[in-house]
């Protein structure tokens, strides 16, 4: 099988999917290749769903300039998709002199930078958002343009977007090895080859590794893992911002945040890894979200823990984006997206899509594309048995207690153009097994209609 | 009947709302609707298929889907309606309650009387803040894996580590067998089995079951599926190949109706708090069964039912109101809950009510231990000396309780 291409994406992370949307807006023949089996399956499934202004970001860098973009498109764009923005806030807390100092030194650099939103507060605005806060806070920044954002959905969103405007989606898919001849790249891959005029990875971890299939050696990965522990939404009345220590030069800290789905998170830790594939939560790591929990929140201990997990992201040897557009190769990397590439990610796309045509290919805007949007899995969001929906059955039954997930959103979401192939894929799409109970209630009834549908869908 | 035209609405469709549910139609109401958000009644216990179930209730030997049906048996499609696939969503002062279901849709009513019977989970792995990787497969409770197995869904794997030790360890043992699992190891975080002696040494005896205690699980490995685990206790580090790791126990009440409901919630219980009536503290909202606190036997639980629907028809009968006027009891030093959490004056209702049974745990075990209970600092009633068993209920009787007069109530053990 050899199809020849204009674009091939290599990762469909939010990053990869983000390009894909983008480019799906020209008249070009697009793919976006996948190793595993789902999108948004690797560095994207875990992070802290923070939607960051930028002003966070080392100042005067690419990451800085596309962060800043890619918020201010994500609150334009996000919302027509069906994806929640809850534009939350956030406090970075200082808890004596010296972090007072540097939280001071902080806010004056951010002015400068050009950030203006946010404002330097008092104990007593601190308390006044955050009255269960531990006592002792000093001065804090108050950002009101922070928010959260759904992390699972959004890639989702993006693909299922460049997908109904004319992007091929390949999963399965992994790259195994790269040639340039004839004019074209061809990769290889177990389902055959993939031929196209001009490559953009967005191998996230595998980034540095599929770069090296084409001959190039411009960076090393270095990754971090982050651990992250959810707690129980009976938690989400204690605490209504985003939470973040005064970050230190090389790590953000252990933030605190509610989620747009009503629980509470706190993490990362922050990991030098050696295997890129070590994605374990460890005792030590849970130790120290605890430990930053009791000392900043101490009432998160009250409740229940609903979930654990770790995020890995791909930072290289230098701490910055390593986005290096090759015209002449027609090859393009999209690497070192370290912590930022949910909040950064329509920035990406538009600075790539920017790069790749005009310098590396040509293709007309296209003048009418295709809206799509995603059921919202938001808490407070639109549940189907409250609007017209109701009159179908299947709206009407939850099979997914904790979450209230019906029936007839795992149908839905089975039916969809990029259908889950898992069912972990599932519970990214849906929220089925990801509540308090992990399945114990549903878990059995999940499979089983998972199962049956995915048999029943036309391949 | 539909949700509006119910006088009673019980949440909840396994033993103890179901006896709950038969009790307020022999006290003569009607009108009554039991929801449940499963697609059939009957609550955890249906997904039981060994004997042992509802004992102290019916004083049979039955399953779990026997004493389901025994239950179901007694209840008069007249008067009362089980509506199954039909979800609570949030209960507020009232009381006031919405439900949706296939059957009724999404509706707000407001019934004269809720009674809470949502019953218990098992804490998943997370809860448990057990390390390692988080494969896509092979990671259970035991009653996500008893629901797979009675409802014919596929157990992929073959050999399974069970983690804790409680009487439900044991039950796992038997359902993973019948489900083609081979059994390689037991984990107990405790110094001995949480269940009868007996059962561990059917385990390990009969079974062949090696069984670790002291034990926890310092790692999971496997990206897909489970490969294998790590354990560490006295004997030290050990890896255990397998591709399933089954967490039983640790059960708490399943109680996500509550916050935002106007019921007060007991700290370690995790359930509401309730007086000897099973009133909480909402006006017009009772509770029973496991919901009150983690874990009797579903024949307790069905009694608990089954006390409550009689006190539910004094309260409508004007027997019983709210404030509930009830002092709460002090468990002391080395208990760990009591339920009832209240106790109510109760002279001169006569046979309209029934209390609960109460539950009643200790911290530790203690190889003979003194229970008393005193009210005002006079003692009012003093246990012989027993041993004493953590994860065991302790008896305490009812006449005891009967001599109760409102004062400060407060129960104690103490070594004998």
């Amino acid at each position: 099988m050899s199809d020849r291409f204009d674009i091939a994406i290599v990762g469909a992370g939010v990053v990869g999917c983000a390009i894909a949307r983008e480019l799906s807006r020209y008249a070009l023949r697009t793919v976006l290749i996948e190793a595993r089996s789902d999108l948004g399956d690797g560095v994207s499934k875990g992070n802290s769903a923070v939607l960051s202004t930028g002003a966070d970001t080392p100042f005067g860098t690419l990451e800085c300039r596309l962060v800043a973009r890619g918020h201010q498109r994500y609150l334009a764009e996000a919302p027509a998709m069906g994806l929640p923005v809850m534009p939350i806030g956030s406090l970075t807390v200082a808890w004596n002199e010296t972090e007072r100092e540097r939280l001071e030194a902080m806010h004056k650099e951010t002015v400068a930078a050009g950030f203006h939103s946010g404002q330097l507060v008092g104990a007593d605005e601190i308390y006044r958002r955050v009255p269960h806060l531990s006592p002792g806070a000093v001065s804090a920044i108050w950002e009101p343009e922070e928010g959260i954002v759904d992390p699972f959905s959004t890639p989702y969103a993006y693909a299922l977007d460049a997908v109904t405007n004319g992007v091929e989606f390949r999963s399965t898919c992994p790259v195994e090895r790269a040639e340039r001849r004839d004019g074209a790249w061809h990769l290889h891959t177990p389902k055959g080859e993939v031929v196209a005029d001009t490559v953009i990875n967005c191998g996230g971890l595998a980034g540095a590794r599929i770069d090296a299939m084409a001959g190039y050696t411009d960076f090393v990965m270095r990754p971090r893992r982050g651990q992250f522990i959810v707690f129980d939404k009976s938690a989400r009345p204690l605490l209504d911002v985003v939470l973040k220590p005064v970050p230190a030069p090389t790590y953000r800290g252990i933030l605190m945040t509610p989620t747009v789905f009503g629980n509470i998170l706190v993490g990362p830790t922050s990991e030098e890894i050696e295997d890129p594939d070590d994605w374990r939560v460890t005792r030590e790591g849970l130790d120290t979200l605890v430990a930053a929990a009791r000392k900043m929140l101490p009432r998160l201990l009250e409740h229940e823990v609903t979930a654990t997990y770790c995020g890995i992201r791909p930072g290289t040897e230098r701490p910055e984006y390593r986005i290096i557009p090759r015209p002449s190769d027609r090859w393009l990397t999209v690497g070192g997206i370290r912590s930022t590439g949910l909040s950064a990610s329509l920035g990406i796309a538009e600075h790539v899509a920017g790069i790749v045509v005009g310098e590396m290919t040509k293709g007309e805007r296209k003048l009418e594309t295709t809206a799509v949007r995603v059921p919202s899995l938001a808490a407070g969001g639109d549940r189907p048995w409250l609007n017209g929906g109701a009159d179908d059955a299947a709206y009407r039954e939850i099979i997914c207690h904790c979450e209230g997930i019906t029936v007839g959103e795992v149908r839905d979401a089975l039916a969809s153009p990029l259908p889950p192939q898992s069912l972990k894929a599932l519970k990214r799409r849906t929220r089925v097994m990801f509540g308090r109970c992990q399945g114990f209630f549903c878990g059995a009834r999940v499979q089983a209609l998972f199962d049956r549908l995915s048999k029943e869908r036309p391949q | 009947m539909t949700p509006e035209h119910a006088d009673i609405v019980v949440v909840g469709a396994g033993p103890a709302g179901l006896a709950a549910a038969a009790s307020l139609a022999g006290r003569g109401m009607h009108r009554i609707l039991v929801v449940d958000r499963d697609d059939e009644a009957g609550g955890l216990p249906r997904f039981c298929h060994h004997p042992g179930f509802g004992w102290e209730y019916t004083h049979r030997l039955e399953s779990g889907p026997g004493l389901v049906r025994r239950l179901l048996r007694a209840l008069d499609p007249g008067i009362i309606t089980i509506a199954i696939r039909t979800s609570a969503l949030a209960v507020r002062p009232g009381p006031e309650i919405d439900i949706v279901g296939i059957e009724c849709g999404h509706v707000r009513v407001r019934p004269r009387v809720v009674v809470l019977a949502t019953g218990i989970r098992e804490r998943p792995r997370s809860a448990r803040l057990v390390p390692g990787r988080r494969p896509a497969e092979g990671i259970l409770t035991t009653g996500q894996l008893q629901q797979m197995v009675a409802r014919g869904v596929p157990v992929k794997g073959r050999r399974a580590v069970v983690v804790g030790t409680e009487h439900v360890a044991f039950s796992i043992l038997l359902t993973a067998r019948h489900a083609g699992l081979e059994i390689m190891a037991m984990v107990g975080a405790e110094d001995r089995v949480m269940s009868y002696a007996g059962a561990g040494l059917a385990a390990r005896f009969l079974m062949g079951v090696p069984i670790h205690l002291s034990s926890k699980i310092e790692d999971i490995h496997g990206s897909e599926r489970v490969e294998s685990v790590t354990l560490c206790g006295p004997a030290g580090t050990r890896t255990i190949p397998c591709d399933t790791v089954i967490f039983s126990g640790d059960f708490i009440p399943d109680a996500a109706l509550l916050p935002g409901s106007g019921i007060d919630i007991a700290r370690v219980t995790a359930g509401p708090s309730v007086d000897q009536f099973g009133r909480t503290s909402a006006v017009g909202v009772f509770a029973a069964g496991n919901l009150l606190r983690a874990v009797e036997t579903s024949g307790l639980a069905a009694i608990e039912g089954a006390r409550v629907g009689t006190n539910v028809a004094a309260y409508l009968e004007g027997m019983l109101g709210w404030p509930r006027d009830a002092a709460s009891i002090r468990v002391g030093d080395g208990l760990s809950y009591v339920v009832p959490q209240y106790w109510a004056p109760s002279a001169g209702l006569g046979g309209a009510v029934q209390a609960l049974p109460v539950s009643l745990r200790a911290l530790a075990d203690i190889r003979r231990a003194r229970l008393s209970l005193s009210e005002d600092g006079q003692a009012i009633w003093t246990g012989h000396p027993t041993k004493t068993l953590r994860h065991r209920r302790l008896a305490l009787p009812a006449a005891a309780l009967d001599r109760l007069r409102g004062g400060d109530i407060a129960l104690r053990i103490d070594p004998a």
